[in-house]
């Protein structure tokens, strides 16, 4: 019977320790300690799917130098996105980054965005971001890599549609799962472009969907929890799709050697953007962030760290040379993503319930 | 037809019963009585087969059972709360040993009504569920049950003990008439006094696992062989050694003035005697005295004794508390303890022995 | 106690002020946001559109997950019945050698589940694992590959979902009168006869109870499935979170959580009905504790024990793997490949240097530990009345409270969210949204089926005519509440305290959406830590939060059921309620349909 007043006090106990905790535990952001409501003070709060590996304790440190008190909010692309939707009548992020151009265009779509034109926007592409509301900081480029070591160049798939035409590739490609992440929507986004038929159905001919319907038959379904390179390297798959950023450092942790396909048509780029809130109560402040974090020199320092593709052009001397090239060479697919965005909650919809076995 | 012989029996480092030795004669009722805590339960789980005893041996009918199981034994138990199976009709539960023991449908039903019949179960009561039936038809189940295997011995757990006072005198019967009926040797365990004596042919009189006493219901009671037997039998008032000396120097008798001395209620009056005889009056003073219908009880002190005592109510006067009155007994009646061992002293000599 | 009038009811102070606030927080939280949700979801242009069963039902990958579904369910009600029972009379009934060993083998799915408990099972019989290599090497022809697809799944959720039976059959067990079992061997029952005529029939209430949740956790697996179910076995739930995250589909994950909501509200009142008919109260006053049966046949005995011992060891590899491998290095552990000599404390320290430190963990226990004490708090008041009083207003209010079990927890914050992102007269016109409340409510909300319906069959354990007595004598109604019944269902409470803490402690469902910026808790930072597409260093990462989790929910069960154990030595657990049967006793969890960790008190990272 005595055990309740214990819990009690053990919560207590808890409490008082959060209290004083919360100040200790993040001197860099918080300063001030826990506050009660609302993103109060002068602190930005950020949105963003790219906090991982470091990055997202990287930038509050540096930000901090500069003189920013950011709050990070980590969330996958879809829970960002759905989230500033769901909270544009009162929100509660200033900025969010690294939402590539489909997440940002369903967010400006639904209003939640607010147009701003950064100190930065001449040193970069208009055309990566809507040249209104979201702007570009970092290119990404899905690609299908295989195992250098298993295929010779002449040997290797020249497109993903190769995969499933050609029976040395057949069950030896990773096949997602799911399409719930960016990468995997970016594959489909390329391979349906290519069969655009505005009577097909979706927008999509059924050439189109055949292919995806062969996509699904003949790879090798993903394994939850468990890399593609981990994969390769055990011998259980040779290729699948694989975003630039990672490539180098994968092959090191697990031992492998991957070499990457371009296809003819070229590769779908993912554009990782930044964008001001609608409804900030930081306005000037979020504006002041964005023109820091995409100058060239974050930008510039960001690229070094990460391995990234800085868009701002000023950036690219600090990114790593190699990177530069691979993207100077890379052919980038054309792609028309309003409609790609239009049609993709349906594509996705129309895959996952018919294809995907 | 049940030996105990030499029987210890140890839960780890405690010792519940040093040494046993008990006989029960066939078809009789054989109860072990006692206080919680004396061991009586133990002894007669030791007899079903649920302990193994550390040393000694059981026998029934002269086989050695020791090492065999409960239900090889031929015992048939009824428990303290009846145990009977919540989950099967009352049939179910009285048939579930034939059905253990495979025997035919057919059969089994026979047997079943059979004996519940002989219980005074109707059929209608056979299928209803154990939790629909009073305490007494549970009782009557649980002893059915019991009793269709045949055993040789049917052992009762206290199992009057949860019942409220009236239930318990009409069980009692029901299970004595039971008893008496099938004439089955029954081992019954209880710690009622009352219970005891009105249904036993013997009673075992336990106490911190050792048997004080063996005898009939009248032994035990009037020849309480121990000091502990005195005291948990009947009701008794103890007597200061001023009190015995008066006694004896009355009545000239030779009691030990420094055995304890004790005497029964029944056995002290405020009235002499009609026969006189060797009855002395001893006075003293009532301290009180409480009502209780067909008698009183009075408590009247006397030499430092505060003798109990029963009046019967005849309409007569009575004293009341704080007047004088003489206590008359006889010598002979007080009970006398050796006060160290608290055997009984038999005879003068005994006493005369005391230091 | 049957049938009290409404018109009685609302005579009493008590029930009013309970109600009122009852009414309002049902109002508020359950029924508001929810409806506002679905509204959103089924009547998008304010018309309702038949799209969403069209669409699934014409789905034949839909189907085909959604029966895999409801044959997992149905499988794992028997098979985790058959493993469960088995671990608990082995541990509570019969006298196994090491029995105290067992029991903590055993009772390691009280702290860790989900993906990386499967992941610990591929360790050892995936196509690499410790199992299969040493099988190939004695039968080469064999298959690798052997460990997957349905069978390995129903394995492996079997063996993670017996917690329920280590909790309440147990418990249930102990409160069997021992006098009924000496009685049956009296009789020449044997120990199997006396297991199945006696025992087991006495467990049945709590068997339904924990086969309800057994069926509802296959009904909505969803990390085994994945990682062990290959290409033929996929269930429903990975479906309705990836349309749970896309507005155009949203309604078909609506939908389907409906479903798989009104199967288990179907389930649940299947099996109160089944209970109903088949509860037996002990028939006797008083009992006497069980005693551990020797099993007397030696080659049984001998082989009950090698099952035991190999159970044991099935339940114990996988923990100590995940312990050895959370010191590995990222590409070991996705590999398999472990060599001692690579073992390092490196992820420990990159997890807990990092700049966040400890704060998400501190933020977790404070809400998880608020939320269980207010959900257990509010409840004992409530679930007092719907035991005492039962008629169509109770009734009624009952079912509004299993809102959250039929709701996805992604949908139930939604709603939330467009409900409370203005100033909303239901909270005094305040706006809650961007607050550090909203999340604490969220967490609330999804404990209530549970506890309510843990707190009710404890209340219903009460001697109701201990309350009868302190009311002769002339005791208040709060006063009664407060002295008499508080602290008899107080050890069943604190157990429904700490079971719903675990449970909430990693959640990210709701905080993702919910969780106040500054204030975020740890679910969030392991799941932006431990995400395949972020590196070696994620999956790393996920076994060292698994581990930590474990610490802490390991320490929360032994305050709670540790330290009684031991002061009350064999007796009864607290957290259980003793009555055998009372509908729907046990149901810890909250199954919402989505979670397969759901009867899990601690769901590890998912």
């Amino acid at each position: 019977m005595r055990r309740f007043p214990n819990l009690v006090a053990a919560v207590a106990a808890v409490v008082l320790l959060a209290g004083c905790g919360s100040g200790a535990a993040t001197p860099a952001p918080s300063e001030g300690g826990p506050q009660s409501a609302g993103g109060s003070g002068d602190t930005l709060v950020v949105y963003t799917n790219s906090n991982g590996e470091g990055r997202g304790d990287w930038l509050t440190a540096k930000a901090a130098e500069a003189g920013f008190k950011i709050e990070i909010v980590g969330a996958g692309g879809a829970d960002a996105t759905n989230k500033l939707i769901a909270e544009k009548n009162n929100p509660i992020a200033d900025v969010a980054f690294g939402l590539n151009n489909m997440y940002f265009s369903q967010i400006k779509n639904e209003g939640a965005l607010e147009a701003y034109q950064p100190s930065w926007a001449g040193d970069v592409d208009k055309e990566l971001g809507d040249g209104e509301t979201y702007w570009p900081l970092v290119k990404q480029a899905i690609l299908l890599g295989y195992n250098s070591d298993k295929f010779s160049k002449d040997a290797a798939p020249k497109d993903w549609t190769d995969l499933w035409t050609k029976d040395a590739f057949k069950s030896r490609y990773e096949r997602v799962t799911g399409l719930g992440t960016a990468t995997a929507q970016l594959v489909f986004a390329g391979i349906l472009s290519r069969y655009r038929d505005d009577s097909g159905d979706l927008g999509v001919s059924d050439e189109g969907w055949k292919q995806v319907e062969q996509y699904f038959q003949n790879g090798s379904p993903a394994v939850a929890k468990t890399d593609l390179f981990a994969r390769i390297a055990s011998g259980e798959v040779d290729m699948g799709q694989m975003p630039s950023s990672i490539i180098a450092d994968r092959e090191k942790s697990f031992k492998v050697n991957v070499e990457t396909v371009i296809p003819s048509v070229g590769v779908p780029l993912a554009v990782e953007q930044v964008a001001l809130v609608k409804g900030s109560k930081k306005k000037e402040q979020a504006q002041k962030f964005i023109d820091w974090f995409g100058s060239a020199e974050t930008q510039g320092q960001f690229a070094k760290q990460f391995n990234s593709m800085p868009v701002n052009k000023g950036a690219q001397a600090q990114a790593n040379p190699e990177v530069v090239d691979f993207f100077a060479d890379l052919k980038q697919q054309d792609i028309d993503w309003d409609f790609v965005q239009e049609n993709m909650g349906a594509w996705v919809e129309k895959i996952e319930l018919e294809y995907m076995t | 037809m049940i030996r105990l012989d030499n029987i210890e029996v140890t839960f780890g480092d405690f010792t519940a019963i040093p040494q046993l030795d008990l006989h029960v004669r066939p078809g009789e009722f054989f109860t072990l009585l006692g206080p919680s805590g004396c061991g009586k339960t133990t002894a007669l789980r030791t007899l079903a087969g649920f302990i193994q005893p550390a040393k000694g041996t059981v026998r029934v009918d002269g086989k050695d059972v020791t090492r065999l199981p409960s239900d090889k034994r031929q015992v048939g138990m009824v428990f303290q709360n009846y145990a009977l199976f919540p989950s099967m009709s009352v049939w179910e539960n009285i048939a579930f040993g034939l059905r253990v023991r495979k025997e035919k449908p057919t059969d089994s039903d026979r047997l079943v009504r059979d004996i519940a019949r002989r219980v005074d179960l109707s059929d209608e009561q056979l299928s209803k569920n154990v939790a629909e039936l009073s305490g007494g038809q549970q009782q009557r189940v649980a002893v059915a049950r019991a009793l269709v295997l045949r055993p040789k011995i049917l052992l009762l757990d206290e199992p009057l003990s949860n019942l409220d006072a009236k239930l318990r005198h009409q069980l009692r019967q029901q299970l004595k008439d039971l008893q008496s009926e099938f004439g089955i040797t029954t081992v019954y365990v209880t710690h009622d006094q009352d219970e005891a004596l009105a249904m036993s042919d013997r009673v075992a009189v336990f106490n911190k696992g050792v048997v004080e006493q063996v005898g009939t219901p009248q032994e035990i009671y009037d020849h309480s062989a121990t000091e502990f037997v005195c005291n948990f039998i009947g009701d008794s008032s103890a007597l200061t050694p001023e009190f015995v000396a008066e006694v004896n120097r009355l009545s000239g008798a030779q009691l030990s003035t420094d055995a304890s001395s004790y005497l029964r209620v029944e056995k002290a009056s405020l009235a002499a005697p009609a026969e006189g005889g060797t009855a002395v009056g001893l006075p003293g003073t009532v301290v009180s005295r409480t009502y209780h219908g067909l008698h009183s009880r009075y408590v009247v002190r006397s030499h430092g004794a505060d003798v109990r005592l029963l009046v019967r109510e005849d309409g007569g006067a009575h004293p009341q508390p704080g007047t004088e009155a003489t206590v008359y007994l006889q010598p002979g009646h007080v009970l006398q303890y050796h006060p160290a061992s608290g055997s009984a002293l038999r005879n003068q000599d005994e006493a005369v022995a005391l230091p | 106690m049957t049938g009290t009038p409404v018109r009685g009811m609302v005579r009493s102070p008590f029930v009013l002020v309970v109600g009122a606030v009852l009414t309002w927080f049902i109002a508020a939280f359950l029924v508001w946001p929810n409806i506002n949700v679905l509204i959103a979801t089924f009547f998008p242009d304010g018309s309702f559109s038949g799209r969403a069963a069209e669409k699934l039902f014409s789905s034949q990958r839909a189907m085909k997950a959604l029966g895999n579904s409801f044959l997992l369910a149905v499988a794992l009600s028997v098979t985790v019945n058959l493993v469960g029972i088995f671990i608990v009379l082995m541990t509570h009934y019969f006298r196994i050698r090491g029995s105290r060993i067992l029991f903590l083998g055993y009772a390691s799915t009280f702290i860790y589940g989900g993906i990386v408990l499967a992941a610990g099972y591929k360790f050892i019989y995936g196509d690499k694992g410790i199992v299969t290599s040493l099988l190939v090497k004695v039968f080469p022809g064999m298959d690798a590959g052997w460990f997957s697809g349905f069978f390995a799944v129903l394995a492996v959720m079997t063996f993670a979902t017996t917690t329920n039976h280590m909790l309440f059959v147990a418990n249930a067990l102990k409160g069997i009168d021992y006098q009924t079992i000496e009685a049956a061997k009296n009789l020449g029952a044997s120990t199997w006869t006396i297991l199945r005529r006696i025992v087991l029939p006495m467990l049945k209430p709590t068997l339904f109870a924990v086969t309800i949740l057994s069926f509802l956790t296959g009904l909505g697996a969803l990390s085994a499935p994945q990682v062990l179910g290959g290409r033929d076995f996929q269930t429903i739930t990975p479906m309705i979170l990836t349309f749970t995250n896309s507005p155009t589909s949203r309604d078909l994950a609506a939908l389907l959580a409906v479903i798989l909501g009104l199967a288990t509200m179907v389930m649940l009142s299947v099996m109160s009905r089944l209970e109903k008919g088949g509860t037996y109260f002990s028939v006797s006053k008083v009992s006497s504790e069980l005693q551990k049966q020797e099993i007397t046949n030696p080659v049984a005995n001998a082989a009950v024990h090698a099952v035991a011992y190999v159970l044991f060891a099935v339940y114990t590899l996988p923990v100590v793997l995940i312990i050895l491998y959370s010191f590995a290095d990222g590409a070991a552990i996705q590999t398999g490949q472990l060599s001692l000599g690579n073992l390092t404390l490196d992820n420990y320290v990159r997890v807990l240097t990092q700049q966040s430190g400890l704060r998400p963990f501190i933020v977790s226990v404070v809400y998880s530990a608020l939320a269980a004490l207010i959900a257990v708090g509010g409840l004992l008041f409530v679930a007092r009345l719907l035991q005492k009083y039962r008629n169509w207003v109770a009734a009624a209010f009952e079912y509004l409270l299993h809102i959250p079990w039929i709701l996805p927890s992604a949908l139930l914050a939604l709603g939330l969210i467009i409900s409370y992102d203005h100033p909303n007269p239901l909270v005094g016109g305040a706006v809650l949204t961007g607050t550090t409340v909203i999340l604490l409510i969220a967490f609330v909300t999804v404990k209530i089926p549970f506890t309510l319906r843990m707190l009710k069959a404890s209340f219903a354990s009460v001697n109701s005519s201990l309350e009868e007595a302190a009311t002769i004598m002339g005791a208040k109604t709060l006063y009664v509440f407060r002295r008499i019944l508080l602290p008899l269902v107080l050890p069943a409470a604190a157990a429904v305290t700490a079971l719903n803490f675990n449970s909430l402690l990693d959640d990210y469902d709701t905080a993702i959406f919910l969780a106040h910026p500054l204030v975020q808790p740890l679910g969030l930072v392991i799941k932006a830590n431990t995400d395949g597409a972020e590196g070696t260093e994620g999956i790393a990462n996920t076994f060292v939060y698994t581990v930590l989790l474990m610490v802490i929910t390991g320490l929360t069960m032994y305050f709670v059921y540790g330290r009684s154990r031991r002061r009350t030595g064999r007796k009864r657990l607290p957290g259980s309620p003793s009555v055998p049967g009372t509908a729907g006793q046990a149901l810890p969890g909250a199954p919402a349909p989505g979670e397969d960790d759901a009867a899990r008190p601690a769901a590890a990272v998912r």
